[in-house]
């Protein structure tokens, strides 16, 4: 069943992206894009968005039925800031939480557009590493969220395959290795390298909810001090 | 009377949540340490933030459900935005936004300091300005002259490391756990605080603090007397050092009383558990007053202490408000 008024959100990367479906209809899309210079501005602006979203489809905070939050792989305080602002939403207005994976809404306006490719997701991560998902022609998820350094993110994604289209800003970014290794890559203004308010609400509508004391940010990567203490134990230091 | 108060404070390690009373009485205060820093030595701030994410929500619905009282029953959201950890508090900030926007209920903004100051506000028995107030933590050393409920002057302040700081480094330096504070008091309990002369920089200018020489002094200390000897005059090593922390401190707080004029005193912060502090405070004199420890450390009660007294977001401002870092005041 389609789920009435949906919710739907994503702090993963710089932008902070917001949407509003009813009925399964996506009736309202927004996005704060910075600059590439400009730090990211979720704090900010996630909410108000939200309010100018809900109020655009003429709804109100009672009357969210759902709230998808992109989880991630990104941005580690987008990541907190949006799952955080769900929980407290979640408590206020008793929606049903759904976690989306930032690098399926990613990936799914390109995987719609090219049915026959497989469509990798790829995110900058900073530190010259991307966060990369994969799924195949067939819809299976191929390659789970993980971080790759660029030497091997074109193997990861799976080169050999025949025919096979990598989006978002890690693939802007690692275009060069990439295209050596015959991997397709829209032009860099193309709309599939954002991650879309439309394809947040279409997750979210069709997603499991979760219990929301359970929703946590897909790291994908350890926090600095956890491996730096590891490394220093199993040296016996 | 105005109805409670829900605050929530996230900037360090304590994952906090309460409620306050329209009358400034605790219905509840639930602090959640995050004890995974021990093993690093030191709040981590990464680990810190993902630690509150997973531990206020539990802490706000204990909050609410100790208290007895609903999101319906509220009157206002109150939430520290800094200083602290950046990443700490924007989980709190996130989570306070979400809740009160949509309950339709006003937000306030506090700061942190503000609170340790308004957590003498607490109860039927409010500690009323003026007076001079001592906050000494692990994340900050100040003194400041209140006047008023909703605001402090800032007289001095530590210019290198927190009084709790020096606490928890010394403590390291002895071969104590972390948090130093409570282990270093108990290890000084048998020695002899004469026995080492650590400075108290009492070169530093105005009200203001300064912990690294002292630290410095220890660590040399140690390293004179060699790791044998160091080892067996431990306690008298902690009873020294302790005693140059407190001096510092009731120094400070001595001067900024004879300056102001003021013979009414309170202290705040997690020092503020230290027994000799609270001991030489008390022989000032002064009019002295000491909230119990759980209002002194961390808390959300004290937040929302403070908020009762401070305006509310505009509708705009509670849409948009962001944290704001240590080193920064508002
Ligand atoms: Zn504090």
């Amino acid at each position: 069943m389609t789920p009435g008024v949906v919710l739907a959100f994503d702090t993963a990367t710089a932008a902070t992206v917001v949407g509003v479906s009813v009925n399964g209809e996506v009736v309202s899309q927004l996005a704060d894009r910075p600059e590439v210079d400009e730090r990211p501005r979720h704090a900010e602006r996630l909410l108000s968005l939200c309010e100018q979203a809900l109020s655009e489809a003429g709804k109100g905070w009672a009357d969210v039925e759902r709230l998808g939050v992109g989880v991630g792989p990104g941005t580690f305080t987008g990541l907190r800031i949006g799952i955080a602002t769900t929980r407290g939403l979640q408590q206020a207005c008793g929606a049903q939480a759904i976690a989306v994976s930032s690098l399926e809404a990613l990936a799914l306006p390109a995987r719609i557009a090219n049915p026959d490719s497989r469509v990798a997701a790829v995110l900058d991560a900073r530190r010259s590493e991307a966060f990369v998902a994969c799924w195949d022609a067939n819809g299976a998820l191929v390659v789970p969220p993980q971080a790759v350094g660029p030497e091997r993110l074109a193997a990861a994604i799976g080169a050999d395959e025949p025919e096979v289209l990598a989006v978002g800003d890690g693939a802007v970014l690692f275009r060069g290795s990439l295209e050596e290794a015959s991997i397709a890559v829209p032009n860099a203004d193309s709309p599939l390298h954002h991650i879309s308010a439309a394809s947040l609400c279409q997750l979210a509508a069709s997603g499991e909810p979760s219990d929301p004391r359970r929703l946590m940010p897909d790291y994908v990567r350890r926090a600095d001090a956890e491996i730096t203490l590891e490394n220093r134990l199993s040296n016996g230091g | 009377m105005s109805g409670p108060i829900l605050a929530i404070e996230s900037s360090c390690d304590d994952s906090c949540a309460a409620v306050l009373g329209g009358d400034g009485v605790v219905l509840s205060n639930i602090i959640s340490s995050q004890g995974i820093h021990n093993r690093y030595g030191g709040v981590v701030p990464e680990i810190a933030a993902r630690q509150h994410l997973q531990l206020l929500t539990p802490a706000i619905e204990a909050a609410l459900s100790q208290a007895q009282v609903t999101l319906a029953d509220l009157d206002r959201v109150a939430v520290t935005q800094g200083p602290g950890l950046i990443g700490a508090l924007l989980v709190g900030v996130a989570q306070a936004k979400a809740i009160a926007a949509a309950r339709g209920l006003p937000l306030v903004a506090v700061d942190h300091l503000q609170g340790h100051v308004a957590a003498n506000f607490i109860g039927l028995e409010p500690f009323e300005p003026p007076f001079i107030c001592l906050i000494a933590s692990g994340g900050h050393t100040l003194l400041a002259r209140v006047e008023d409920h909703s605001s402090y002057l800032l007289l001095g302040e530590t210019l290198d490391d927190a009084a709790g700081e020096a606490f928890d480094k010394g403590a390291r330096m002895l071969g104590l756990p972390f948090p130093g504070g409570p282990a270093l008091q108990a290890l000084a309990a048998d020695g002899d605080d004469e026995s080492f002369q650590f400075p108290v920089a009492r070169n530093v200018e105005g009200c203001n603090f300064s912990f690294a020489g002292v630290k410095t002094s220890l660590l040399y200390a140690i390293r004179d007397l060699g790791e044998e000897e160091a080892e067996a005059r431990r306690a008298d090593l902690a009873a020294s050092y302790q005693k140059a922390i407190v001096d510092a401190l009731v120094e400070r707080l001595t001067k900024a009383l004879d300056a102001s004029g003021l013979d009414r005193v309170a202290i705040g912060g997690g020092v503020a558990a230290n027994g000799l502090l609270r001991s030489r405070i008390t022989a000032l004199g002064a009019v002295c007053h000491i909230p119990e420890i759980s209002l002194c450390t961390d808390n959300a009660a004290m937040i929302a202490s403070a908020a009762r007294y401070l305006d509310d977001c505009s509708p705009q401002q509670a849409l948009t408000l962001d944290a704001y870092p240590s080193g920064t005041r508002r």
